[in-house]
């Protein structure tokens, strides 16, 4: 993984725990490869809700961009390397 | 509230126009909400509703739309869907009865009844739930029937679609609670409306405890409470309208 991924995913934990308002967690506590829903994390489908709120909010990113794409929000990394590269590419 | 400048916000009334969805425009208005009211055509009917809604003070917008078409729907109620547009209430009171014994219904009778009364909520009110969900804040409130509670005889289609939108009011209110989007029902019995005025009432009126039937302003009553403040923890619930009709 090189810097600029590593420093943007740590970051993105920050933003996922204020945005679900996960007060109890830390961002060490959150596992680059775990699942975000059912297990892992245990988030259900009004996080997503939120999830896709804040995605739009803050990254301009789409509600169709999103919504229907379950890859997406399989695991922390996923959902973080979408948003990363999304950015990248409109910049 | 009432006859001051403060708005309480917009509600919506899908089907609003006639009978006990003009009564709650009029009551809404009332309380203090700007109204927009959907119906399937412009005519007397959705001007005296835009007369009575403006005698209040406030502001009416006509939505022609037809809730069984689901494109249309959307297009229609696209520029609310977001933002300040988003409306405080939305309240699904569109239905049609096509009454026939089981045993000679037709294809069309069941279908247009589904159509409208059941189908005609996914498509005009679920467009509205991502944004109820952002804002985190709302009421949605369906109209059913006592009909739909009890089964009447001669209305198994009517009674299907009534008693399905209680079942999906139960489930969205699961579903939505924990964000503070509020999901309840109306049940009006037997009311004075177009859609009643050819009821035998004197083999009614036995079944009715109060011994009269409803008016369209005693449901819109209930409408308003559950869309004002004093109802902020009622969820979930079946509010029957009825005197006494299902005890």
């Amino acid at each position: 993984m090189d810097d600029a991924t590593l420093k943007f995913r740590q970051e993105f934990k920050q933003r996922l725990i204020s945005w679900l308002q996960l007060e109890e967690k830390k961002p060490e506590d959150i596992k680059d490869d775990e699942a975000l829903f059912g297990t892992g994390l245990s988030l259900d489908s009004l996080d997503a809700v939120e999830i896709v709120i804040a995605l739009k909010r803050e990254y301009g990113i789409p509600q169709n961009a999103v919504d229907q794409k379950r890859e997406i929000f399989a695991t922390f990394a996923s959902l973080s390397d979408f948003v990363q590269k999304y950015q990248q590419d409109h910049q | 509230m009432g006859l001051d400048n403060r708005t309480a916000g917009t509600a919506l009334i899908i089907g609003g126009c006639k009978g006990i969805g003009q009564a709650i425009a009029a009551r809404l208005a009332r309380d203090g909400f700007n109204i927009i009211a959907s119906s399937r055509q412009a005519g007397r009917d959705a001007e005296e509703t835009e007369r009575l809604v403006r005698q209040a003070g406030r502001e009416f917008t006509l939505l022609l739309l037809e809730v069984g078409d689901r494109e249309a729907s959307k297009k229609a109620l696209q520029p609310y869907l977001e933002g300040d547009a988003l409306p405080e209430v939305i309240v699904y009171n569109a239905g049609i009865a096509r009454d026939n014994l089981f045993a000679f219904m037709d294809p069309e009778q069941w279908q247009a009844v589904i159509r409208t009364n059941l189908d005609g909520f996914f498509n005009t009110v679920q467009p509205f739930v991502f944004g109820l969900l952002a804002r985190k804040r709302g009421r949605i409130i369906v109209i059913s029937s006592a009909s739909g509670q009890a089964g009447q005889a001669g209305q198994v289609n009517y009674s299907a679609s009534k008693a399905a939108l209680i079942g999906a009011a139960k489930a969205l209110a699961r579903e939505i609670g924990r964000k503070g989007i509020l999901v309840n029902v109306v049940a009006p019995g037997v009311i004075s409306t177009a859609m009643t005025e050819s009821l035998p009432l004197e083999r009614i009126l036995p079944l009715i405890p109060l011994n009269r039937i409803g008016t369209v302003q005693e449901v819109a009553g209930a409408v308003s409470f559950l869309a004002g403040p004093d109802s902020a923890y009622i969820h979930g619930q079946v509010l029957a309208v009825n005197g006494g009709l299902i005890i």
